[in-house]
């Protein structure tokens, strides 16, 4: 009887060990599951990166990236409500501006309008910039350069310079 | 026959996406940004954080005298977080109307606009940017239903109007 008793205990003893052993087992699994499914993503993130900045490359490589930006001087005598920029007679960028943008310009933001796939070569550019004066009434300024575009990136500033002999508005377009 | 069935299926296809692209109340209604004809332009993601009201005008040639309600309920209601746009499609040489909210011009060249529908409709739109309420049809004959909406949607603060 004595034998029997002992027999059961250490078998109850032996399944218990084992359901420990087994749940330590499936913890283990758990945290080596948790542990690759979070290196799967960080692999996920990291391709993903490198896909858009192949993208990235391939819509616009180096040698026809023509990047616009817009700054405001001042903007005592103007202030932008919309812009449009076209290339060689074709619309390509085009912004409308809301207050609070008008606002962040004047603090010193820098706007980048957008990025343009220039072939290397002379190309028409164009700017209206459509917006008020100091007096509130309707004002246009307009830019038309010729642009030499090689095969290094084009990056350029399309700034808002207030003419205070005048108290108007100009536009200029300065490379970076 | 095909092709006929081809053209069938395809024309179905183009209705559900259609019926698809009609926001409805419970949508997000997407971003936009239009040129005033009173000032500066206005963008949907800025009134975040705002209960909005955008009359779509329609037709609309110097209606000024219709909008003036919806007007004075949006200025009423500006201290308790109400914004009023009233967005108008220029046609023809029609004139927009003189207001002293923002009159949005909906022209087809700016790429960050989009247009509601050709018939006049009030949007009601929340803080999150959720349309909360859609009532369509003539402004002048809807103003005693939207005072009401407004009214009550402003007091409870999120009443979504659940779909039919």
């Amino acid at each position: 009887m004595k034998y029997i008793l002992l027999l059961m205990l250490s078998l109850s003893g032996l399944i218990f060990t084992n359901a420990n052993a087994e749940e330590a087992a499936g913890q283990k699994d758990d945290a080596e599951i948790r542990e690759e499914v979070m290196s799967v993503k960080e692999a996920v993130l990291e391709l993903n990166r490198d896909l858009y900045e192949l993208e990235r490359e391939l819509l616009s490589p180096a040698t026809t990236r023509a990047a616009f930006h817009l700054t405001l001087n001042h903007g005592e005598f103007f202030e932008p409500l919309a812009v449009e920029l076209s290339v060689d007679g074709k619309l390509e960028l085009q912004h409308l501006y809301t207050e609070r943008q008008v606002k962040a310009l004047r603090m010193g933001a820098v706007q980048p309008l957008g990025d343009l796939n220039l072939a290397p070569g002379k190309h028409d550019v164009t700017v209206i910039i459509r917006g008020v004066d100091h007096l509130g009434q309707g004002r246009e300024l307009t830019l038309t350069e010729i642009v030499s575009k090689t095969g290094k990136p084009l990056i350029t500033e399309l700034l808002i310079v207030d003419r205070e002999e005048l108290q108007s508005a100009r536009l200029e377009l300065k490379y970076w | 026959m095909g092709y006929l069935t081809r053209y069938v299926v395809l024309s179905l296809l183009s209705v559900a996406a259609m019926a698809e692209t009609t926001l409805k109340p419970g949508d997000m209604v997407p971003d936009f940004t239009m040129p005033a004809t009173n000032g500066f332009g206005q963008r949907l993601e800025e009134a975040r954080g705002s209960f909005l009201m955008v009359v779509w005008l329609g037709r609309c040639d110097g209606c000024s005298e219709t909008l003036v309600r919806y007007q004075l309920l949006a200025e009423s209601l500006a201290i308790e977080g109400l914004k009023g746009w009233f967005v108008w499609t220029p046609s023809g040489k029609s004139e927009p109307p003189n207001m002293r909210l923002p009159v949005l011009r909906y022209e087809e060249k700016w790429r960050q606009s989009w247009q509601f529908e050709e018939r006049p409709a009030v949007m009601l739109i929340n803080a999150d940017g959720r349309l909360d309420h859609l009532i369509t049809g003539d402004l002048k004959e809807n103003y005693q239903e939207t005072e009401q909406v407004v009214m009550r949607w402003m007091s409870q603060g999120r009443d979504y109007q659940v779909p039919e």
